[in-house]
C-alpha cells in the first residue's frame, strides 16, 4: 500500500516536472525541471525493480546530459543587451493539438488492449542477468554501440572546435 | 502494486509532452531536451513491459541501455550543432536556421 502511494506521489512529480520542461518560459528553468523528471523517471525503474538501469539514469542522464545541456545553455545564451528571448512559437496551438491528440490515441490504444495475463507486480531483474545477456548475445551491438559513442565524442569535438578565422 | 497499465499511461502522457515540446519549441536546446524526455518515455515503456510480460525478463532492460547508449551520442554531436550555430549565425532558434530550406 505504501507502495502504491509513492507511486502516485512520483507519477504526478514526473507529469508535472515534464510539463515544466516543455511549457516554461525560460531556459534555465526547462533545463532544471528536466533534472527533475530525469530523476523522476530513474525512481519509476526503482520501482520495476530494474536497479541497474535506475543508477545508469541517475549518473548518465542526472550527471552528464544535463550538465552538457546547462553548458550549452550558457555557450548559447543572447548578449547581456538583448531583450531575452521567446522561447515558444507561434505555431505552439497546433503543436499542443498534435500531443493532446497523440495522447488521447495512446490513451485508448493501452485502454483497449488486452494484454493477456499480467502478474500484478513486476517481477525482479537481477543485475548479473542484465550482464549475462548483454556481453553474451548482446556481444556485438554492444563493441558497434561503443564504436558509437566513439565516434560521436570525436564528431562533437570536431564540430565544436574554434577554427582559425571562423 | 501497481498495474502495468499506469506505467504505459504515464509514459504516454511524459511522450506526448515531449511531442508538444518538440514542435513548440523555437530554441534548439529546448527541442533537445523535449527529445530527452521522449526517449525517457520509450524506456519506461520497455521496461514496464520487460518486468511484466517478458517470461525472460531482460531484453527490455536491454534496449533501454542501447536507448541511454545512443541518447547520450546524440546530445553530445547535437550539442555541438548548436554551438556551431550559434557561432556563425548568433541564433539558437530553429525557425531562424532555415539556410536548408527553399
Amino acid at each position: 500500500m505504501a507502495t502504491e502511494v509513492l507511486w502516485w506521489i512520483f507519477a504526478v512529480a514526473i507529469v508535472v516536472t515534464s510539463a515544466g520542461v516543455v511549457l516554461s518560459g525560460s531556459v534555465i528553468h526547462s533545463a532544471i525541471w528536466l533534472i527533475l523528471s530525469l530523476a523522476g523517471i530513474g525512481a519509476m525503474y526503482l520501482f520495476l525493480t530494474v536497479e541497474f538501469l535506475a543508477l545508469v539514469q541517475f549518473l548518465i542522464y542526472g550527471g552528464a546530459v544535463t550538465v552538457l545541456i546547462l553548458l550549452a545553455l550558457m555557450l548559447t545564451r543572447m548578449g547581456a543587451g538583448g531583450k531575452p528571448d521567446r522561447v515558444t512559437g507561434g505555431q505552439a496551438p497546433f503543436a499542443a493539438l498534435v500531443g493532446a491528440g497523440l495522447f488521447v490515441v495512446l490513451f485508448g490504444v493501452v485502454i483497449g488492449t488486452d494484454w493477456g495475463d499480467v502478474p500484478d507486480a513486476p517481477s525482479n531483474i537481477p543485475i548479473e542477468a542484465i550482464s549475462d545477456v548483454l556481453f553474451r548475445e548482446f556481444g556485438a551491438p554492444f563493441v558497434i554501440a561503443s564504436v558509437l559513442l566513439l565516434v560521436a565524442l570525436v564528431g562533437a569535438i570536431i564540430l565544436a572546435r574554434q577554427e582559425e578565422g571562423d | 502494486m501497481v498495474p502495468m497499465e499506469n506505467y504505459l499511461i504515464l509514459s504516454a502522457i511524459v511522450f506526448s509532452l515531449g511531442v508538444y515540446g518538440v514542435l513548440a519549441r523555437r530554441n534548439a536546446v529546448l527541442v533537445l531536451m523535449s527529445v530527452e524526455l521522449m526517449l525517457n518515455a520509450v524506456s519506461l515503456n520497455f521496461i514496464a513491459f520487460a518486468t511484466y510480460l517478458d517470461p525472460d525478463r531482460i531484453l527490455g532492460a536491454i534496449f533501454a541501455v542501447f536507448v541511454i547508449t545512443v541518447a547520450a551520442a546524440e546530445v553530445g554531436l547535437a550539442l555541438a550543432i548548436v554551438i556551431r550555430l550559434f557561432r556563425s549565425r548568433s541564433t539558437s532558434n530553429v525557425d531562424e536556421a532555415a539556410i536548408l530550406k527553399w
